[in-house]
């Protein structure tokens, strides 16, 4: 690049530099317009919630603050904790359940036509099923336990996980198989080597869309019955009337699930996907 | 060439002949499917065996029968469908609006962007604990919830398939100098309606979920009140009947209206599956 | 080196449905020793699937093939794809030893000498992704040499690459069969650079069965800029248009 500079005459290095001033220039302001509008979409919201809270009534819909007041008051009493981390492993153990039913599914499904005939409409009714299902049916197998919510959870993600593993593997590089097979590769080998790295994404991609709607469903359940964790929280502050409880609980639930996910997933996706060159881009 | 060949491999003449007609037979998709049918079956006896507050069949399917008898069905159907039908439905135009906005400039993008984030993480069943606070019991709860549920879903989507249009296409379409109508109709509308579908259904899916618990927690009927009616009572097998009544209906939205319609609009992308 | 025997060979795609096609008609040849064969012939004459066919990728409709090793037993193959084919979450080195059967001290410095041959041996541990395309076929040639195949298999390896790289590798394909002299079955449409690089080229016409089966008897090294390299070549150019003139002429009939 300064090679090239070098090269010319000196009154066009000058007017390549202003040039490429200005372009910096207008980028720099392109960016600081759409920090505006990210700051007005939070600023907006913030309003509408105000105007919401003085059209219903502060006691039904108490204001901003009062609900940033009141999570501080939960994350100062220290209670919150062991209700985070019983929630937390309630969906990571659903997690875990879902992974062990739903991949080897999901694989039967993408390699064999005869157990994608088999799981398919099972699998496809299972992920339309509302969520609120899973909830009550998980509480009337296993009733006021721990055991509800994990259920819920693995109902809800395996569906996903089997779907995604499945087309995973569908959509594996017939030409590396071939390349394999013309190589004399055993079975066992075809499948750690060229199998396996090809549906290790879509399985995190099935992880990271599950994560979303699972940590809701273990709240969900813990709502309709539970002892412990964070939707037992906002179902005893429902019944006292509390809705910056409520939302309190909520909010600090949300952000926690936020983290865990940049943090635990994004990391070790990143890590595993090494090879793929986009990735490597963006984790510099 | 008269050596004798060794080490040789059956050509697949030989193999499709030596197959048995009963093993074909029995590997085909219907037999499978009828296996799979037979076994969830199977496993729904043992599970009612085992755990005993769990509804086996022929208590769900007689319960399903009194529910029908006393004319319990259509009437809770009529007013919740009435309840999800206009929150999707507006969840579908307001989608589409803020998801075509959001695909065309990146300031509206950036302006919606977290609005959109911050709906899309808080749960149905708070909005349906706020929205019964707010508007008592009645339709506009289970509407808003099921809005509110919903249109984050739709925006994303419709927003992804607006910005998806691929920009050489459009390069191509302005060095051709295409008239603008014809460039909604042939570049525009099929990319995007696809995108729309896909966004519906998840907003249908998720709707469902959604005016089904803002009727549990409601208290004005419809049929997640008469589910709810039936597990306060204990009488798990009544509320099984609904399970399958809900699930059924969706089922049949998702497989014969709303699939069909995806597979339609995206028809141009793969003819090979 | 590898004994190919193929004996009324056919392949017919999507048999007892209306879309049933017919790409292989009773194909017979032999091949072994120390020979460099080419399978020519225009597009969509089936070549790619005969040598699936050979490497037992695909399985043919009826007829014979069988391959041994001429030392008795399994013939080991190598096979080099129009595209490099390589796992793209392994590295170079890894690609290399995973079509290897045995990973002990003497296939990795194999591995290392084949990828030496072709000038890669600093980016054993790169992932393919890092490397350019014509560097990813280079280990492909790599790869398929070092398992020290009795036959090896080469489809179209240089379709996919630019006319000055894909000149390169050429001239570098033959040192390294000069080298190790393999027995060779190379699918090109290029009759221009089976010329350069077999013995014997085997032209298969339209409807897939063979048409010509020419011996080439030059000397090694052949460059291109060799008249008598040229003037041959020119010479099974013009044949084959012939038989292009012929087979249109006879597709309207049929």
């Amino acid at each position: 690049m300064s090679d090239q500079l070098l090269d010319r005459p000196p009154e066009l290095v000058v007017k390549v530099e202003a040039g490429e001033a200005t372009a910096r220039k207008t980028a720099s302001r392109r960016k600081m317009r759409q920090t505006a509008f990210i700051v007005a979409g939070w600023i907006a919201m913030v309003l509408v919630w105000e105007f919401g809270s003085w059209w219903f009534g502060a006691r039904i819909l108490p204001r901003p603050h009062e609900v940033v007041l009141e999570m501080g008051e939960i994350l100062g009493n220290g209670n919150f904790a062991s209700d985070f981390t019983a929630s937390v492993l309630k969906t990571f153990a659903g997690f875990g359940v879902a992974a062990a039913v739903g991949a080897p599914i999901g694989y039967l499904m993408g390699r064999y036509g005869y157990w994608r005939a088999f799981f398919h409409d099972g699998v496809t009714i299972a992920g339309t099923i509302p969520a609120i299902v899973y909830a009550v049916m998980s509480l009337i197998v296993f009733g006021l336990s721990n055991l509800g919510p994990i259920l819920a959870v693995a109902l809800v993600s395996a569906p996903y996980v089997a779907l995604n593993v499945a087309e995973g593997i569908r959509g594996v590089d017939k030409s590396l198989i071939t390349m394999s097979e013309a190589f004399g590769r055993s079975a066992k080998q075809i499948r750690r080597e060229v199998l396996i790295p090809t549906i290790v994404p879509f399985v995190f991609a099935a992880i990271r869309m599950c994560f979303a709607v699972a940590w809701k469903v273990e709240a969900l359940t813990e709502v309709f019955g539970g002892r412990n964790g964070v939707g037992f929280q906002i179902r005893t502050e429902y019944q006292l009337y509390s809705i910056s409880g409520v939302l309190a609980w909520m909010f600090l639930f949300i952000a926690f699930m936020l983290v865990i996910e940049r943090l635990v997933l994004a990391k070790a996706e990143a890590r595993l996907l090494a090879w793929r060159p986009e990735e490597r881009s963006t984790a510099l | 060439m008269s050596t004798v060949i060794e080490n040789r491999r059956r050509s697949t003449t030989e193999i499709a002949e030596s197959t048995p007609e009963w093993k074909r037979r029995l590997t085909s998709d219907t037999a499978a499917r009828l296996t799979a049918g037979i076994s969830f079956f199977l496993f729904w006896l043992v599970v009612a065996a085992v755990f005993t507050r769990v509804p086996g069949p022929v208590e769900v399917v007689q319960r399903l029968g009194d529910e029908f008898a006393r004319g319990e069905v259509f009437g809770n159907f009529g007013v919740t469908l009435y309840r999800f039908g206009v929150g999707v439905a507006l969840a579908t135009v307001f989608g589409i609006v803020i998801g075509v906005m959001m695909g065309l400039s990146k300031l509206s993008r950036a302006f919606f962007e977290s609005p959109v984030l911050v709906g899309l993480s808080i749960p149905a069943i708070i909005w349906s604990f706020l929205t019964v606070m707010w508007f008592g019991f009645g339709d506009t709860s289970p509407i808003v919830t099921t809005f509110l549920t919903a249109v984050p879903f739709v925006i994303i989507n419709v927003a992804q398939g607006v910005r998806g249009v691929s920009r050489d296409l459009r390069d191509m379409s302005s060095t051709y100098q295409v008239p603008l109508l014809r460039r909604m109709r042939d570049l525009v509308l099929p990319a995007v309606t696809g995108y729309v579908a896909a966004g519906i259904r998840f907003a249908v899916i998720i709707g469902w979920n959604g005016v089904l618990l803002a009727e549990w927690f409601g208290g004005s009927g419809g049929v997640g009140y008469r589910a709810r009616f039936w597990y306060d009572a204990n009488r798990y097998g009544g509320f099984a009947a609904w399970v399958v009544l809900f699930v059924g209906f969706i089922v049949i939205l998702d497989r014969l209206v709303l699939d069909r319609a995806i597979s339609r609009a995206f028809r141009w992308r793969d003819n090979s599956a | 080196m590898a004994v190919l025997t193929v004996r009324d060979l056919s392949k017919t795609f999507n048999v007892g449905t209306p879309r049933a096609s017919r790409v292989l008609d009773n194909i017979s040849f032999e091949v072994q020793g120390q020979t460099f064969v080419s399978i020519v012939g225009p597009s969509g004459c089936g070549k790619s699937t005969l040598l699936n066919i050979i490497s037992g990728v695909e399985e043919h409709t009826s007829g014979d093939i069988s391959l041994k090793s001429d030392q008795g037993g399994d013939a080991r193959m190598g096979y080099v794809f129009q595209d490099p084919r390589l796992l793209p979450w392994r590295s170079v080195m890894k690609n290399m030893m995973y079509v290897q059967d045995e990973l002990n001290e003497e296939t990795t410095a194999r591995a290392r000498r084949y990828l030496d041959m072709v000038g890669l041996a600093k980016n054993a541990d790169f992932f393919p992704g890092q490397l350019s395309g014509g560097m990813q076929q280079r280990v492909g040639i790599a790869r398929a040499f070092a398992v020290e195949p009795d036959l090896l298999l080469m489809d179209e390896p240089f379709s996919h690459l630019d006319a000055i790289t894909a000149r390169g590798l050429r001239a570098q394909l033959q040192d390294i069969w000069a080298q190790s002299k393999k027995t060779v079955v190379f699918v090109t449409h290029d009759v221009v650079e089976a010329v350069e690089l077999s013995d014997r080229i085997i032209v298969l016409q339209p409807g897939g069965r063979i048409y010509e089966d020419i011996t080439i008897d030059l000397p090694r090294p052949r460059r291109q800029s060799d008249p008598t390299v040229a003037t041959l070549q020119a010479e099974v150019l013009a044949r084959l248009e012939k038989m292009k003139a012929a087979t249109q002429v006879a597709a309207p009939v049929a």
